[in-house]
């Protein structure tokens, strides 16, 4: 068609690709920042199997459907499982990952207000898979 | 068209670079604690203004194309092809 003018057409384009692009960017910082590990994290191992969580600490000690952290410590999970996938959930600090077989996944946080957190299963394991959960104890380091 | 390649250069230089930039070289110092929490939570707000604005901007444009246009309108004007039978060919 002549006389025919498109360019709301292509400044529609760039906006939104500038748009994606700053939604990617973001998202993608974001999570390269979350992903760094501190290198003085203590690392603690953490295994899922139906239906409970064992926690290992770096001295040996191990605890069962509790786990006990210090405050103003960086802590990094290496999370297994034994039997089916699981999925490691503390909520108020927003740490969630897989617990898979034959793999170990990590992820790390930095507990800093002293207190009880529910852990609990985030990825459906079987029949008491509802009650799969443990507690977070956050205790001060002095 | 000259005019558009005027806009990209002005959305580089203002919004793509300075976010490339920003986001390569944030969070490379060691040992730099990060409050997780507070990081995931104001970036899941940050893309919800985003798709909310997108959503009000998109659907508001969508309800002024169609009442502007609607046939009832007193401004409304017949196109050229109406009543000659030319779209039907």
């Amino acid at each position: 068609m002549s006389g025919h003018s498109n360019w709301p057409e292509w400044v529609y384009i760039g906006v939104v690709v500038a748009l994606l692009v700053w939604v990617g960017a973001e998202a993608w910082n974001v999570e390269r920042i979350i992903e760094h590990i501190p290198e003085e994290a203590k690392v603690i191992k953490v295994t899922g199997q139906q239906w409970f969580w064992t926690f290992e600490h770096e001295d040996g000690t191990k605890e069962i459907g509790e786990l006990h952290v210090k405050k103003g410590i960086p802590y990094k999970f290496e999370i297994t499982s034994t039997d089916v996938i699981h999925s490691f959930n503390i909520h108020d600090y927003v740490v969630l990952m897989d617990a898979v077989p034959g793999r170990i996944n990590t992820v790390w946080f930095l507990p800093f207000d002293e207190g009880e957190y529910p852990i609990q299963c985030r990825e459906y394991c079987g029949l008491i898979h509802y009650n799969m959960r443990g507690t977070l104890y956050v205790e001060d380091d002095a | 068209m000259r005019k558009i390649i005027g806009l990209y250069i002005v959305l580089l230089t203002l919004v793509i670079i300075p976010t490339i930039e920003y986001a390569f070289s944030a969070g490379d110092e060691p040992s730099e604690y990060i409050d997780r929490r507070a990081l995931i939570w104001n970036l899941f707000f940050r893309m919800m203004t985003v798709a909310f604005v997108v959503g009000a901007v998109v659907s508001g444009t969508l309800i002024w194309l169609i009442f502007r246009f609607r046939e009832s309108n007193p401004k409304a004007k017949p196109t050229k092809y109406e009543g000659t039978g030319g779209l039907d060919q």
